[in-house]
């Protein structure tokens, strides 16, 4: 939970049909000081989006972020845009893109976040490297780096870390995933109220039912959140290459559905989140495949 | 082509040998599960720090010496839980049909045996003649005998209070300020093993806090400290052990662990009370079994044999030894002694504490008579056991049924019949204790509350020297798959016994009576499912509870394996017991319902051949009628590289955890150097790590080291009193040494 305060100023500056919903967003901030956390760890792409942000023992581009263990298998060159409204508020808007490049050494990956308007935006720049063992095990490591401005003058603070991730195919069903964010707890180097860092550590796995039809739940601790969070999605191949999807997440309490379409090339992925406070908030992603 | 047969030949040997090994490793992590398992659900069961040093010690000493499956060695895989009651049955009935087994993988063809029973127990059987029979020469001791020297170190490295430095006059104001040793622990066990029929060795230890060789205190401490100053190895054991000489089934001299029938007369060593699964709630006595251990309560010292010929056999035994006991002067005019408490840790690190050490002497004789047949078993247990000082606990209503005084005979009756697929035991036991008078006028909380009045009412008839109590219980097994048990507990409130140990809520088989029924089963192919209700009363006051109170324990565990490679469970669990309520706007402390759930997620996997990891994930909640409610989350993963073709192997753990307060503290079991264990209860808010090693540079020769650190967000100090760490983190060093002859 980042300063209230400084926040609370911000949004003097907001136009006023938004103003509403933004300060019950608030309200609930300073009710359950739970909803809100840094987005650095958010869940990225339309895909774990529809699945109540279950993400950690799946493999694809949005790896980079969810796991970069996902991404070592990956088989061509790859790039991704993803645009999450949240709430329907362009104030907290996310904004993603990411590289990734399978090189004979493993895939490497670029990627970069951001979260917030021009008063307040949190920032992340990754390099990643996956690498599989053998088809049994893929390890993953991301180095970041954070960027945390403030409007109104109060200036930028920034920190350096690392996250961790590793995948195994168990059987030809079952795939685990474990993921840690900031495992060794570095933190800002100075900010208003010395913040911590959180440590994030999420671990699940991926269940195909069928060819067709896919089940996935985990659980995450967020050393700087009240409590746990469970996830699980369902996938379902309707017809070639078009998916539907639909999730559920606690701590949050939030529901969310999506679709998605293959075509050559290229690959978009919609989805859409309840939460039953503050309303709708809408994701969509796309993924290019470059190079043959 | 000759050749070429011989050439196809030795490869599809080779092949078949390295298949072998796998299954081997495989085998080797489903017992240490099995084992992981049993000792968390101990240390939840638990009230304080149990010493689990003695039931590890059994599992290794099994895997390492394996017992012959055509003899009735295998018996004692059921006393160990690896096997069913039943399962032993079928095997013998096997080897009836067909005769000894020849392969282990005969087994596969024994009815009841699965997959999982089976990679549990292949690592602990070997396939023998039957060598009961043979002589025993002192050249084939000295040949085939194997020795093995254990020693190891252990350390926190943050400096606690307790060893912080201090002047004499301040120790002397509060004598119980410092430890007055060093912050080490040292073991050595030296251990002697002939093919399981003799066995000899020796352990000694120095606890973290206790005086060692180059520990010094002052003179003014130790005048104070007279006889009992002391440094160097502050528990020192012994055993020699043989069995099968002839009409000797066994005998050993210097410490032994003693266990009979049902436990409710005799069983002096670890029980599994309810941990496990519940076709082993029906326990099988071990008889005499030697104690390497260094753990220093419960346990005999002296002398014991069994005589055994036909269906009977018969066992005497003698223990005297001295125990720790705080000694008062209870009368200036006799200068009468009397003891307070028993001290039941085996720590002399403070001046208290060593003032207490080895203060009484504590004699025991007794003996076990038995008449087995087939499927039939009865036992008769008798044991009297003699204080050097009478026991007098501070009055009070809760202990006013506990033992007190110089004397106490025990009695009991023990029977078991098994068939088929039907199972039935219990035991009954008397005790006698002489000195028992009628209860002196307690000061104690205003007598107020209704539960009170049932304390008034009943002091008045309470003074009984009897006690009685018994058990009875039955397992059904109407399906290869599927099994129930059902047991009925009664414990008098005048029951006295030290020496026992039988399935009840807590330790004390005292004041207690309720009814345990379990279900195992495999309802479909890779899935499991244990469950259990066990519903229980005490019918007079104990520790913090100020009334008759009662309780349940609810649980369910259903495991799922994936493939071999993959397995999995979820365990729920919800118990309620009352204590007394501690809000502070009560004038008397009468008791309110408390419930602690938990559920936990566990997933084992094998990745390749090298590498081994695990997930954890479990949730606890505690709240009571006072309304408070706790949290606490705890998430882990495991990774472990186990090359085989390589002499090391490594595990690390990386574990988040967040529990408020220690009510909602989780327990987990963490993997640690060979016959050590580590299961610390987590709360509070932080993470924790470990890396366990372990190196063979040589054949006979095993070196561990484990570094774990425990860092808090939460907080700047960590303990509290003597173990008080100024900061925010706690590493534990552990290094051993293994050395096989």
């Amino acid at each position: 939970m980042f300063c209230f305060s400084e926040n609370l100023r911000y949004i003097c500056t907001i136009k006023p049909n938004n103003m509403k919903k933004l300060l019950l967003l608030i309200f609930l901030i300073l009710s359950t000081s739970n909803i809100f956390a840094y987005d650095f760890i958010h869940p990225m792409g339309g895909r774990a989006a529809a699945m109540g942000g279950s993400s950690v023992a799946s493999q694809g581009l949005w790896a980079l972020q969810n796991n970069p263990a996902g991404m070592a298998n990956l088989e061509k060159m790859s790039l991704g845009l993803y645009y999450e409204n949240r709430w329907l508020l362009p104030e907290t808007a996310y904004k993603c893109g990411a590289f990734a490049l399978p090189t004979k050494f493993g895939t490497l990956g670029l990627s970069f976040n951001q979260f917030g308007s021009s008063k307040y935006n949190e920032n992340k720049i990754g390099l990643a490297y996956a690498k599989d063992f053998g088809r049994y095990l893929q390890i993953g490591l991301q180095l970041d780096y954070l960027l945390l401005k403030i409007g109104n003058d109060y200036g930028s603070f920034s920190a350096v870390t690392f996250e961790l991730g590793i995948q195994s195919q168990v059987t030809d069903k079952l795939t685990l995933g474990t993921y840690i964010f900031n495992p060794v707890n570095f933190s800002f180097e100075q900010t208003l109220n010395h913040e911590k860092l959180p440590i994030v550590m999420r671990f699940g796995l991926a269940y195909k039912f069928t060819k067709d039809f896919i089940g996935q739940c985990e659980i995450e601790k967020d050393t700087e959140r009240e409590g746990v969070s469970l996830r699980g999605g369902l996938e379902f191949e309707a017809f070639k290459s078009f998916y539907i999807r639909a999730g559920v997440q606690t701590n949050p309490g939030i529901l969310s559905f999506g679709i998605g379409y293959g075509i050559r090339f290229a690959q978009i992925n919609v989805a859409a989140q309840l939460h039953n406070e503050l309303g709708a908030s809408v994701q969509v992603g796309m993924i290019f495949s470059l190079g043959k | 082509m000759k050749r070429l047969v011989i050439i196809i030949l030795s490869l599809f040997c080779f092949s078949f040998a390295k298949a072998q090994i796998a299954i081997d490793t495989l085998s080797t992590e489903a017992l240490n599960q099995l084992l992981i398992e049993q000792i968390e659900r101990l240390a939840e069961d638990s009230d304080d720090d149990a010493d689990f040093e003695d039931l590890l010690d059994n599992y290794i000493f099994f895997s390492e010496n394996p017992v012959n499956l055509n003899s009735d060695e295998v018996m004692q895989l059921v006393e160990l839980r690896l096997l069913s009651v039943f399962q032993y049955e079928e095997i013998q009935k096997y080897r009836r049909y067909y005769g000894d087994f020849m392969f282990l993988e005969e087994l596969e063809m024994v009815e009841g045996f699965d997959e999982q029973t089976l990679a549990i127990i292949k690592p602990v059987v070997c396939i023998g003649n039957d060598e009961s029979k043979d002589k025993l020469t002192f050249n084939k001791l000295a040949r085939y005998g194997k020795h093995q020297i254990v020693g190891r170190y252990e350390q926190i490295l943050e400096r606690q209070q307790g060893y912080a430095p201090v002047d004499d006059s301040a120790l002397l104001a509060k004598p119980n300020s410092r430890y007055l040793g060093s912050p080490q622990k040292y073991q050595l066990k030296y251990t002697y093993n002939y093919r399981n029929k003799v066995r000899a060795g020796f352990v000694l230890e120095k606890d973290a806090g206790e005086m060692f060789f180059t520990d010094k205190v002052s003179d003014t401490i130790r005048a104070l400290l007279g006889s009992n100053y002391q440094r160097g190895f502050d528990f020192a054991g012994l055993h020699l052990y043989a069995k099968d000489l002839g009409i000797v089934k066994a005998a050993v001299i210097g410490d032994y662990q003693l266990a009979y029938g049902q436990g409710l007369t005799l069983w002096s060593g670890m029980s599994f009370g309810k941990a496990g699964a519940g076709s082993s709630v029906m326990k099988q006595g071990r008889g005499i079994t030697p104690k390497g251990s260094a753990s220093e309560y419960s346990y005999m010292r002296g002398a014991a044999v069994t005589l055994g010929g036909g269906p009977f056999s018969g066992t005497v035994f003698y223990s005297n030894r001295k125990i720790d006991a705080n000694v008062s002067v209870a009368d200036s005019l006799d200068e009468a002694e009397l003891v307070s408490s028993l001290q039941e840790t085996g720590y002399h690190r403070t001046i208290g504490e060593i003032q207490d050490r080895h203060a009484i002497r504590q004699q025991v004789v007794g003996g076990h008579l038995a008449y087995a047949i087939a499927h039939f078993e009865v036992g008769y247990t008798l044991h009297h056991t003699w204080l050097s000082v009478p026991l007098q606990l501070k009055p009070s209503h809760y202990n006013q049924f506990y033992f007190q005084g110089q004397q106490l005979t025990d009695q009991g009756l023990d029977f078991k019949y098994v068939k088929g697929k039907f199972a039935v035991f219990g035991e009954a036991a008397m005790s006698h204790n002489p000195d028992v008078k009628a209860p002196e006028p307690v000061e104690g909380p205003t007598q107020t509350q209704a539960g009170f009045n049932y304390v008034e009412s009943s002091i008045s008839t309470s003074s009984t020297t009897l006690g009685f109590a018994g058990l009875v219980g039955m397992t059904v097994k109407p399906a290869g798959y599927l099994n129930f048990t059902l047991l009925y507990r009664n414990y008098g409130k005048a029951y006295q016994n030290l020496l026992g140990n039988a399935f009840g809520e807590g330790s004390r088989n005292q004041g207690q009576r309720g009814v345990y029924l379990g279900v195992e089963a495999a309802p479909a192919p890779y899935w499991n499912l244990l469950a259990y209700v066990d519903q229980f009363q005490y019918t007079w006051l104990t520790s913090q509870v100020n009334a008759p109170s009662n309780g349940h324990d609810y649980y369910l565990r259903v495991s799922h394996s994936f493939s071999r490679r993959a397995n999995a469970y979820l365990q729920i669990r919800s118990k309620t017991k009352m204590k007394n309520s501690t809000d502070a706007m009560v004038f008397s402390h009468y008791p309110i319902l408390y419930t602690k759930n938990s559920v936990r997620f566990n997933i084992n996997y094998q990745i390749g051949k090298d590498f081994h990891l695990s997930n954890k994930a479990e949730y606890a909640h505690y709240h009571n009628e006072d309304g408070t409610n706790e949290h606490g989350y705890f998430l882990c993963q495991d990774i472990a590289y186990k090359p085989e073709s390589k002499p090391f192997s490594l595990s690390f753990r990386y574990t988040l955890f967040d529990a408020k307060d220690y009510n909602a503290r989780i327990y987990a079991y963490e993997s640690d150097v060979l016959y050590s264990f580590s299961v610390p209860a987590l709360y509070g808010k932080g993470m924790r790590i470990y890396l366990l090693g372990k190196w063979k540079p040589f054949s006979n020769l095993t070196l561990y080291a484990r570094i774990g650190r425990t860092i808090y967000s939460d907080r700047d100090e960590i303990g509290s009193d003597l173990t008080l760490i100024e900061g925010n983190h706690k590493t534990d060093l552990k290094v051993e040494m293994i050395w096989k002859l």
